[in-house]
């Protein structure tokens, strides 16, 4: 699609109006000095496939007639698609009504130059399917064309009928609305009604709503063109509006019609231009022309992200590793960790504090270096670009002016800057994202200048606490906060102490010691704060929610699974409440509901507007949350990224070094994919056998219709086949590498967690699922063959556009009660 | 038009028509002649369009269609339309795509009714080639729609579908040259095969030939279960090294938003599991896809994800992609937390970035072998 270069040949002039899915200008051809319309889609903002634009086109291209608006040609530049048609500079119907209603003798020529039009667009087997005085256009000749293909429909046979409801509802046929196959003849009751709205300024009905006039038309007899009207126009109406589309007479039949066979010539249409041009000048409304500019690119906003890194040499960036975090406590201030753990802190600031002495443009420097420059690689992408170079230039054309070669972070041009303040009314819908909340991109970069270097005692203390207790607490807390709002609130306050700890560490420890000092002061504060806060590090964190749900971070569980308290997720409606601090947690059966949960995603390839049905199964999300958190653990203990439990437990309020303490570490001692091996398949293989979710893995495959559970199913031979043979090979080795009490301890309290999981907890389990089924299949037996649509989906995405076509309409027409 | 022939006459035309249109075609490469042939050409096809399509007005008869069908499949006068149809007038085009669509669809009223159309059969069988061309078709912007239009009717036949896949250059044994008989499904492609001209015309042609050669492209990969899975395997790294290279990277927005879109339909297709599990073993694929994501088009991003979402996903990641997402595990999780954040009505898209989230920070921190 090389086509770029075609825009050039026109000259694009000011905006002729705003559609509902482009931006129609004026344009200049510049090769032939022709005045054409251009309009411009734009393809970023539509979310629908291509091909529906792409067959308005196919429509279009393959109409030759001078009752058609005639298409030039299109093309794309960059993601806006022109299409080039014939300029028309009467304007449409709809616009020229404005003044007043026209008179029979307008009437009968538009009437027959309509008829011309549809006749040969039946010929060819296309139904326009949306014709309405919006979308009749005049030349300024007095012209009259058909625009606006949108909802066009080509037919492969003659004799084929089409079942789509589409259209605007006033204007729709009986038998469309019915949805009880219909043809070309659709298209004259749509021209009956159109000659009503051109006589009489409104189509029938367009007082009612139009969800409502979708029953009415089916049902009521036809409507009647009343009023001081001739005859013939009457009867042509009549005809036009014959409820049954077989007595409903043809185009070609409707041309011979008395009616038609008077009409003048179409130059007598001018005077409905003029008349309009009249009243525009007495408007005096001053209609400043909206010339077209070409969209400046706003520099994306930074990101402090570089590329990604596909080498496998170390880089200057090792020092975003937190792995560093211990060895350098003073200068910690790990911004990844705070995004690690908490996704929606957005606000915090991940520029602020360079880990190292090393400024960031050493970082920088250290990723460049294996691509010369981004401009380079810009060059390099034009030069080649089909040529698979092993890092494959992605990005799209860097404009010139753009000095943040940081690859292209952020989304296109200029919308992501409008989008978001709306961002910002999120919260109250969207509870439980919190990115929305921590989305302000225009805040004033005011972290960005780098800490100062603390010196005094006092200062390095106070940046010590920073760093060991208020930034993780904080961190914490935010990330055991459900409530958007809330988690908001706590943003801004670990900003403020970032703020704070970066200008003034020093501060941040003497606000500290006042506030121990004056809790110690006070009697009940310092009994419930300063004593309990002795007894049990871990649970002080555990805040209760609102909700009243024990809430906790997985790390924790990780960590000691026998004993802190607390669950996985807040979202995890199944376990939260029932659990006891004392249970482990421990999924019923990991691997495979971890499976089912992955293929949720998978399994349907484009579920994005089926979110009804294709949200994620309630069954398998928690269990697979459990999973996810109880299965590495040994992992997460030795997970470079993830280093909290190092600083922030034990460092926190704790006095004494836990016991639990010494569990990953021991684990650190071995290499992680040992440990895997270790780790993984005993409990695997307890699960397995266990008889629920033998039950349940046999009700699954019973009912498996996706790949989600073909996949399971491989995978789960193939793991309980690898299960085997480890065991069988590795049986006398599985006990060298791990401390064997903690070993098994795992398994016990595997067994235990999985024998006392309430009967009822599986059962709600199995009837979600089941119910999820049912509707599934509900569902796919209201569409065979296809890919399962939510009812629902379809019904809102049907009022949505009907409603815009009916405000759209009713703009149009307030204005021109307005204005006569 | 009926008015000009009668029935008397229509009856005596019929099987006449396919042998003028034969006459004129031929002629039409001899320079000045051509141009008043191809007139003539025209008026012949518009009366064969007529009498196969019936008007409003008067049906069409079986007999008649019968005589035509098979009096153009005597006379080759598939093929030859389908190499000239650049070349004819527009409205000569579209009758020329009204003519092979009934011709296509056209079962002799006897005939049992699941099989195929007579000429379907025919082609498919003895004369591939009209296939090819009408492939080809997609060479000339004047032919694409036309021929694409016809050819999508047709590719929906799987032994059409087969032979326009399995093409290859030549006469060699096992290319689908000389019908669907003689295909040799295990053979691994040259790359010379029609099929394979897609790529260019998706990239390189206008944008109405793009797109609707995109449309063909996915209708022949997406619809034939039977087919596709085994071709895709056979042909693994020449089929995928084109498609990254020649549409993912490609400069046309819309070329590449699709590809990567129709990746991601291939992938998740249940038929193609072992396509996908190859696919996202590959660290360079992950490495393609995770640059989509840092595309600066939300919806190339967005496209992108979908792929990028099977690679972490999986739960047998290839040691090569473990290496890559654990190199960049801080950077993906502060990345995917603030992507596509304006999504916000978006359900499923939050709780899959949510997931890949977790999946990729509970990564154990070296790479472990896959169990499989």
């Amino acid at each position: 699609m090389a086509d770029e270069g075609v825009a050039n040949h026109y000259q694009v002039l000011e905006e002729l109006g705003r559609g509902s899915f482009g931006v129609v200008y004026k344009g200049i051809d510049k090769t032939t000095g022709e005045t054409v319309a251009i309009k411009h889609i734009d393809l970023e903002s539509s979310e629908d496939d291509i091909q529906e634009i792409q067959q308005e086109i196919s429509v279009l291209s393959t109409c030759a007639s001078s009752y058609v608006t005639q298409y030039r040609a299109s093309f794309l530049r960059g993601h806006k698609l022109w299409i080039v048609m014939e300029y028309l500079g009467g304007g449409s119907c709809l616009d020229l009504l404005k003044p007043g209603n026209f008179s029979e003798v307008h009437l009968a020529i538009v009437c027959r130059e309509l008829l011309l039009g549809l006749d040969y667009l039946h010929a060819e087997g296309k139904i326009h399917r949306d014709i309405k005085a919006a979308n009749v256009l005049l030349s300024e000749a007095g012209k009259v064309k058909l625009a606006d293909f949108g909802v066009a429909a080509q037919l492969t046979h003659m004799k084929s009928q089409r079942n789509t409801f589409v259209g605007t509802p006033f204007w729709m046929a009986p038998e469309v609305i019915q949805q009880a196959g219909y043809d070309f003849k659709a298209d004259i009751w749509s021209l009956g009604i159109t000659a009503i709205e051109l006589a009489v300024g409104e189509p029938p009905y367009a007082n009612i709503h139009p969800m409502k006039v979708l029953f009415q038309i089916p049902k009521n007899p036809p409507p009647r063109l009343e009023g001081k009207f001739s005859r013939e126009f009457k009867d042509f109406v009549a005809h036009c509006l014959i409820k049954d589309p077989a007595q409903r007479p043809t185009a070609r039949d409707l041309l011979r019609h008395r009616f038609i066979r008077t009409a003048g010539r179409v130059e007598a249409l001018q005077e409905l231009i003029e008349r309009k041009q009249m009243w525009d000048a007495k408007q005096d409304r001053v209609k400043l022309p909206v010339f077209y500019q070409e969209t400046l690119h706003t520099m994306s906003p930074k990101d402090d992200d570089d590329e990604w890194v596909f080498e496998t040499i170390k880089s200057v960036a090792l020092p975003k590793n937190p792995m560093n975090v211990d060895t350098t406590p003073t200068k910690s201030r790990d911004p990844s960790r705070v995004r690690e753990t908490e996704e929606g802190m957005r606000r915090v600031h991940v520029r602020d504090g360079p880990l190292q002495p090393s400024t960031p443009q050493t970082v920088r420097k250290a990723t460049v270096r294996r691509q010369p420059s981004a401009a380079a690689a810009h060059q390099q992408r034009r030069l080649s670009t089909s040529t698979g170079s092993p890092r494959p230039p992605v990005a799209a054309a860097k404009r010139p002016l753009q000095t943040d070669m940081s690859f292209g972070n952020s989304g296109s041009t200029m919308r992501l800057f409008r989008r978001v303040p709306s961002d910002h009314e999120g919260p109250k819908i969207h509870q439980e994202r919190p990115q929305e909340v921590a989305n302000d991109e225009n805040r004033p970069p005011s972290a960005m200048q780098t800490p100062i270097e603390p010196t005094s005692k006092e200062a390095l203390l106070g940046r010590r606490l920073y760093n060991k207790a208020i930034e993780p607490a904080l961190e914490e807390l935010h990330a055991q906060t459900g409530p958007s709002q809330k988690r908001e609130a706590l943003a801004n306050l670990s900003d403020a102490f970032a703020d704070l700890d970066l200008v003034d560490p020093e501060g941040a420890y003497h606000l500290l010691r006042h506030l121990l000092s004056s809790i110690s002061q006070d009697n009940r504060l310092s009994a419930a704060l300063l004593n309990a806060s002795k007894i049990s590090p871990g649970q002080h964190l555990h805040r209760k929610s609102v909700d009243g749900t024990p809430q906790s971070k997985n790390r924790d569980l990780n960590q000691r699974p026998s004993t802190s308290a607390g669950v996985t997720h807040s979202q995890n409606i199944l376990q939260t409440p029932s659990r006891s601090p004392q249970k482990p947690v421990l999924s019923a059966s990991p691997t495979k509901l971890m499976i089912s949960q992955q293929n949720t995603p998978l399994a349907s390839p484009r579920p994005r507007r089926e979110s009804v049905v294709a949200a994620p199964l309630s069954t398998p999300k928690p269990a697979a949350e459990r999973t996810s958190s109880s299965r590495p653990s040994s992992v997460m203990a030795t997970a470079p990224g993830t280093p909290i439990h190092q600083i922030q437990q034990p460092q926190l309020i704790q006095p004494t070094p836990s016991p639990q303490k010494k569990e990953p570490q021991l684990l650190q001692q071995h290499s992680a994919p040992s440990l895997q091996k270790k780790e993984n398949p005993p409990p695997l293989q307890q699960q397995l056998s266990h008889p629920v979710l033998q039950q349940e893995k046999q009700r699954r495959e019973a009912s498996s219709q996706q790949l989600a559970q073909q996949l399971q199913q491989q995978q789960q031979a193939q793991l309980q086949q690898a299960a085997h043979r480890r065991k069988e090979s590795s049986n006398s080795s599985s006990h060298q590498l791990p401390p064997p009490q903690h070993h098994q301890r795992r398994e016990s309290s595997q067994s235990s967690h999985a024998s006392s999981r309430s009967p009822e907890k599986q059962e709600r389990v199995r009837e979600s699922s089941s119910r999820e089924l049912r509707e599934r299949a509900a569902l796919e037996a209201k569409y065979p063959g296809q890919p399962a649509v939510a009812g629902m989906e379809h019904c809102k995405a049907l009022s949505d556009l009907l409603y815009a076509r009916w405000t759209d309409g009713l703009q149009h027409r307030w204005g021109a009660v307005a204005g006569s | 038009m009926s008015f000009l022939f009668g029935r008397a006459r229509t009856r005596t035309n019929v099987s006449d028509l396919p042998r003028q249109a034969r006459e004129h075609v031929v002629k039409l490469d001899q320079g000045p002649q051509g141009a008043a042939k191809v007139e003539e050409l025209a008026k012949v096809l518009s009366q064969m369009k007529q009498l196969l399509q019936g008007t409003h007005e008067q049906e069409a008869s079986p007999e008649q269609h019968y005589q035509l069908v098979t009096g153009m499949i005597e006379e080759d006068l598939l093929y030859l339309l389908a190499i000239n149809l650049y070349r004819l007038p527009f409205d000569s085009r579209k009758d020329t795509q009204v003519i092979f669509s009934y011709v296509f669809r056209f079962r002799p009223p006897n005939a049992p009714a699941r099989a195929e159309p007579l000429a379907l059969a025919y082609v498919v069988e003895r004369r591939p080639q009209v296939l090819i061309e009408l492939c080809k078709g997609y060479d000339h912007k004047e032919s694409a729609q036309h021929a694409g239009t016809v050819l999508k009717e047709l590719i929906k036949s799987s032994e059409a579908a087969t032979a326009v896949i399995l093409h290859d250059d030549g006469d060699e044994p096992g290319s689908s040259a000389r019908g669907v008989g003689a295909i040799d499904r295990n053979r691994k492609q040259s790359g010379n095969g029609i099929f394979w001209s897609f790529f260019e015309w998706i990239d390189r042609g206008s944008f109405e030939v793009a797109a609707d050669a995109f449309t063909t492209f996915r209708e022949l990969l997406t619809k034939h279960k039977d087919l596709i899975p085994h071709y895709l395997q056979t042909n693994f790294d020449l089929f995928f090294s084109k498609y990254n290279s020649i549409l993912i990277q490609s400069t046309s927005y819309v070329t590449k938003r699709q590809s990567i879109k129709l990746l991601g339909e291939i992938l998740l297709d249940r038929s193609n599991y072992n396509v996908m599990t190859a696919y996202v073993d590959r660290g360079e694929h992950l490495k393609i896809c995770m640059n989509l994501l840092r595309d600066d088009r939300k919806m190339v991003q967005y496209e992108g994800f979908h792929v990028f979402k099977v690679f972490v996903a999986n739960p047998h990641k290839s040691v090569p992609v473990q290496k890559i997402l654990l190199m960049n595990r801080e950077k993906l999780l502060h990345f995917l937390s603030h992507f596509l954040e304006d999504r916000t009505d978006d359900e499923q898209f939050i709780d899959e970035r949510e997931f890949l989230i977790k999946q990729i920070r509970n990564m154990p921190p070296t790479p472990v072998v896959p169990q499989r």
